[in-house]
């Protein structure tokens, strides 16, 4: 679904991604672990779009958005890069739903604007994914009125809303305390059962380590280490990864 | 009676004053700020230095400069009426673009970063989900400067505009009596009593949303 190789980004002169590549199949769930500025949201962003690759290939669904012509990345055109967008749905911490749109408006405005759904066929499937999200309660409310969690879920349905083929997670709970973070962390997992490819940015480690068919640890702009969640999480190779593991342990 | 009429007749042109810079400033300030937020340099540059101007300098001043300066350069002032529209025009649209700059500074990058990722369009991104944001984070702003334009027209006299204030004045020093000028004081505040009311139910219409 996704295959990324040799992508690399600079901030200029900062070096944040060298040499990344990676797979996620359909229907699989990754997760990306690694500390603070490792360019974790970096490249998530660069799959999404909100930040341009220096250099590398990154086939989604497979449509090539960039590839390398061995010096730097050189992307497909903006009307082929929309399409592409449309297929990857990010989750962000900071929820980032619309103020002046109700909870229900929230979720049918792209699919209105840019799915050109109608109105009750956009309404109709907003109260299915509300319905799933337990917050079939909350279609009227304005965001300042929701609990953070609830602002969360709504922010997931408002990205599946789109159907989009993988959906991203950036620290999708870093911004709420342990019990909504259950929360949200029950709602992926929901997802991963009904087999929606997902790549997870996350300081969870057990729910990463549940959840995930393959994890990524990334340190400084590299992958360390790859694996599946029981190499990854139970016995590192890396001295790296086993440190920072460990780092969450007590 | 006779100067009630009279100082009523000079409202109806401080309120052409007032109503025709808001027409022209609002949307003018719009263009400034577009022209304080381009990348392009050199338009940057001269937006700067001209809201710097307007800022800067007494608006009495440029009143006078509007009336004045064309006879010295072109043999011919424009009329004063609308000398002193193209003054306040100008000097207000600059405190617009400001308070528009302001207002589209406090929108999150999150919103836009939001939209791109939800597959808007610039244009619905802007007009759908940023205009209205600013909108309402700059009403209690625009409501000020709303209020100092009601005061700021009695500067028009100073340059021969037959306003309120002038009325006011003129009848005084005829009648050697303070009544015609503290009856203006009250015309004034009655306009923008009536100014502050529309701005407060405008702000809590807005209030839907936090
Ligand atoms: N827009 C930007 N301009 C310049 N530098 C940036 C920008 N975005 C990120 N960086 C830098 O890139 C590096 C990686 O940042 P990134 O946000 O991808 O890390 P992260 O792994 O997501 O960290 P965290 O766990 O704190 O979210 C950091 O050094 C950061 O300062
Ligand atoms: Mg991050």
């Amino acid at each position: 679904m996704i295959k990324a190789e040799h992508i690399s980004k600079s901030f200029g002169d900062n070096v944040v991604l060298t040499d990344i590549s990676f797979e996620l199949k359909k229907g699989q769930v990754l997760s990306i672990i690694g500390p603070s500025g490792s360019g974790k949201s970096t490249l998530l962003r660069i799959i999404t779009q909100l930040e341009r690759a220096d250099n590398g290939t990154l086939n989604i669904d497979g449509d090539y958005l960039f590839k390398s012509n061995g010096e730097r990345a050189e992307y497909t055109g903006s009307k082929k890069a929309r399409e592409i967008g449309l297929k990857v749905g990010l989750v962000f911490q900071s929820f980032n739903l619309f103020p002046h749109y109700t909870v229900l408006k929230n979720i049918t405005a792209a699919q209105r604007a840019v799915l050109k759904r109608s109105k009750e066929e956009s309404e109709e499937k907003a109260i299915v994914l509300l319905r799933k999200m337990s917050l079939e309660d909350k279609a009227h409310s304005y965001p300042f009125e929701l609990s953070g969690g609830q602002k969360q879920r709504v922010s997931i349905a408002r990205a599946l809303a789109l159907d989009p083929e993988v959906l991203f997670f950036d620290e999708p709970t870093s911004a709420l305390d342990p019990e909504l973070t259950r929360e949200i962390l029950k709602v992926i997992r929901d997802l991963s059962e009904e087999n929606m490819t997902m790549a997870v940015v996350t300081h969870e480690m057990a729910f990463a380590k549940g959840i995930s068919d393959w994890a990524i640890f990334m340190d400084k702009g590299v992958i360390v280490e790859e694996g599946s969640p029981a190499e990854l999480f139970d016995s590192p190779k890396e001295d790296r990864t086993r440190r920072f593991i460990k780092s969450f342990e007590e | 009676m006779q100067l009630l009429l009279q100082l009523l007749k000079g409202t109806g042109v401080t309120l052409e004053v007032f109503s025709l810079t808001l027409i022209f400033s609002l949307p003018l300030g719009f263009v400034v700020c577009a022209g304080r937020m381009t990348r392009i340099l050199p338009i940057r540059w001269i937006v700067d230095l001209y809201i710097q101007i307007m800022r800067g300098t007494p608006l009495l001043l440029q009143l006078l400069f509007f009336y004045f300066a064309p006879f010295y350069i072109f043999g011919a002032s424009l009329p004063r009426f609308w000398a002193a529209i193209l003054a306040f025009t100008l000097n207000y649209s600059a405190y617009f673009a400001e308070i528009y700059r302001s207002g589209m500074q406090a929108i999150e990058v999150g919103q836009y970063e939001a939209s791109k990722v939800l597959g808007f369009t610039k244009a619905y991104t802007f007009f759908h989900i940023v205009l209205p944001q600013v909108i309402k984070n700059i009403i209690p702003a625009i409501g000020n400067e709303v209020i100092t334009l009601v005061k700021d027209t009695a500067l028009a006299s100073t340059i021969g505009v037959i306003e309120l204030f002038r009325i006011a004045q003129t009848a005084s020093s005829r009648e050697f009596s303070t009544i015609p000028i503290f009856v203006a004081g009250v015309f004034y505040f009655i306009m923008n009593y009536v100014v502050s009311k529309i701005f407060d139910v405008v702000e809590k219409r807005m209030a839907y949303y936090r």
